[in-house]
């Protein structure tokens, strides 16, 4: 693929397009849904794509410098539970309250994320030794939550976070569940595209050639483990705006916003959206998300093994994402004329 | 030495758990570098096969016997199915092994059900060392793993498969040069590796609940035993386990269990970035 340059160029070219294309549909649907399915049901889609923010979280670092977090569940769940304790433990105004907590809580998980990626990526820490400790501190992070409890709420979780307020005409009023659903959407797509425009010219490059080789990099003047850390920080950010914002929309945190199962559903999601599409990921959070719906609604054994097959399928059968795949089934039957044919 | 001698015991049985563990563990990752995400798993199935085999009449030691021959069996298919296509793919290989755990895991609880399955211990007595009464079991269990660390010392130092594998892993393509079945002998060592981890498993089944998902506990804790220890000697896991094991133990002494947990796999992390190759490097 890599000879002809301009083939595999305007292949990818079409490839993205097709992915944008996807996504503002799918987009639109998102927006109109509640008017359609009703306030109740379009909460599953505002949950999957706030989950779908930790798995952009996870893209930006696992899709882009190859560095794969076992453990990202934890930044999703300091958001989510920094901004519960913050929200519900001062006994602040929730009109205020809400927005620090908000706030808290994506600053504790950047703090968390710089310690543990200062300590590991500046000490050479890279590959299967970083997921192993990742998976680590995702155990950690659980064990911290059980232990203090009274700050936490153990096993049973926090509730009452309150939702965020906006000015209106007669002061503060907390958003309601169509205006919240719809404030997540148009974060989650602002953040989305935000991150698609920052990785698609000199910066995604950059990132690639960390991925590729980390010594030639750092051989041409770049300063890899800063820039590694820049995007552990960053991915963890993101992950924590996911999590803080489900709290104060959800109105309750509990363990499963931070455990193991969580962070290994992050990876999935990536895997299943194509790693480094940032699009595709979060595309995947919803999809897998109404699947698990429907299936556990069948059963709900059934889903952790429909989760097992999901791994081990996109390791043999898609690599690259379900899309990509498609694609390549696609011109396998119709035999394209022109560039990006031999895709 | 009242409190010092249970203390050091208590520490001692954790520390022989995660030495078996680690064991399988160290063969599987430290000398074949595949990362085995269902490893907490195999104890799983060492302790369900117990349950199994005592449900059916049979003896704790019958079940000791089987139960690595079971894990081993059942590694050796999903190494032949799924890993041995993922040798040049680190990272395929975790979400791979991973995906194994969830479906091993909720395959067991669909047959089992999700209650704690019931296993008897072969002894129940308790006798006295130095003063102190201890329960019997415990110290045979603590022999055992002794043992069985031995032999896989031996085995892995002394055999002509040992001899084989130790040069499979030094240079694969060298190894396959000079006639080796490289295939067979990295099917037979995850299988070792599994077999060992399931024969932990029944040792530990009488001190713990059994259900399904008991192995997850391990999982974290007997990668560190290996990484802290250095990856793949025999003195390494020993290393690693009483490292892990023995902190783990005294931390419970002081402060809540899970805060135990939690803080021994800080120390393990502070341990692996300050000697990544371990506490006794090979």
């Amino acid at each position: 693929m890599s000879q002809i340059p301009s083939d595999t160029g305007s292949s990818t070219r079409s490839r993205s397009r097709v992915l944008v294309s996807l996504s503002l549909l799918f987009l639109l649907a998102m927006y109109i849904a509640p008017l359609y399915v009703g306030v109740y049901s379009a909460s599953l889609f505002r949950d999957a794509m706030l989950f779908g923010l930790m798995a952009l979280g996870l893209d930006y670092l696992w899709g882009k410098t190859g560095v794969l977090s076992f453990g990202h569940a934890t930044f999703f769940g300091a958001g989510a539970y920094g901004a519960a304790i913050i929200s519900t433990q001062f006994g602040m105004d929730p009109s205020y309250g809400a927005w620090l907590g908000l706030l808290g809580g994506i600053l504790f998980s950047c703090l968390i994320a710089f310690i543990v990626g200062y300590f590991l990526i500046f000490g050479g820490v890279r590959g299967s030794y970083f997921t192993i400790v990742t998976l680590a501190l995702g155990v950690i992070s659980v064990h911290v939550v059980l232990t203090f409890s009274e700050y936490t709420g153990g096993d049973a979780g926090l509730l009452g976070v309150p939702p965020l307020s906006f000015p209106t005409v007669d002061g503060f009023r907390p958003l309601s569940q169509l205006g919240q659903y719809w404030f997540v959407m148009t974060t989650v797509c602002a953040v989305t595209c935000g991150m698609w425009w920052l990785c698609s010219g000199r910066y995604g490059a950059l990132l690639k050639s960390i991925e590729d080789n980390e010594q030639r990099a750092q051989a041409l003047g770049h300063n890899t483990s800063l820039h590694l850390l820049i995007v552990f920080v960053g991915s963890a950010v993101i992950a924590a705006l996911g999590g803080a914002l489900y709290a104060s929309s959800v109105g309750v945190v509990a363990t499963d916003s931070v455990n193991l199962i969580l962070s290994t559903q992050a990876i999935i999601f990536v895997a299943i959206g194509g790693r480094g599409t940032l699009f595709g990921p979060v595309l995947a959070t919803v999809c897998v998300i109404w699947l698990e719906q429907e299936v556990s609604s069948i059963n709900v054994q059934l889903w952790p093994l429909f989760m097992g097959l999901l791994f081990i399928l996109a390791v043999f059968v898609f690599p690259d994402g379900v899309l990509k795949r498609a694609e390549a089934l696609f011109s396998m039957i119709r035999p394209v004329s022109g560039p990006g044919g031999r895709a | 030495m009242t409190t010092i001698l249970p203390m050091f015991l208590n520490a001692m049985t954790l520390v022989s758990i995660l030495m078996l563990v680690g064991l399988g563990l160290a063969v599987i990752y430290g000398l074949m570098g595949v990362i085995n995400m269902s490893h907490g798993d195999f104890i799983t199935i060492g302790a369900f096969s117990l349950a199994l085999i005592q449900s059916f009449g049979g003896s704790f030691w019958l079940a000791l016997l089987l139960a690595p021959l079971i894990g081993a069996l059942i590694g050796f298919l999903i190494e032949r199915s799924i890993i041995q296509f993922l040798y040049k793919r680190p990272l395929a290989t975790i979400m791979a092994t991973w995906g194994l755990s969830l479906i091993m895991q909720q395959s067991l609880q669909l047959i089992f059900g999700a209650a704690p399955q019931r296993v008897y211990s072969p002894i129940t007595t308790s006798v006295e060392v130095l003063g102190v009464n201890y329960p019997a079991y415990r110290l045979v269990m603590i022999a055992m793993a002794i043992a069985i660390m031995v032999a896989a010392y031996l085995f892995i130092r002394k055999t002509r498969f040992g001899l084989d594998m130790r040069t499979v892993i030094q240079n694969p393509e060298m190894a396959d040069a000079l006639g080796i079945d490289t295939k067979r002998v990295f099917a037979i060592a995850f299988s070792i590796g599994a077999g060992l981890a399931a024969a932990a498993g029944v040792l530990l089944a009488p001190l713990t609940v059994v259900i399904a998902q008991m192995g997850i506990n391990y999982l974290a804790r007997s990668f560190f035993v290996v990484i802290v220890g250095g990856a793949g000697s025999v003195p390494g896991v020993v290393a690693g386990s009483a490292f892990v094991g023995g902190t783990e133990t005294l931390l419970n002494y002081a402060i809540p269990a899970t805060l135990a947990q939690a803080l021994v796999l800080v120390l393990a992390i502070i341990v692996v970035r300050f000697r990544p190759s371990g506490l006794v490097p090979g």
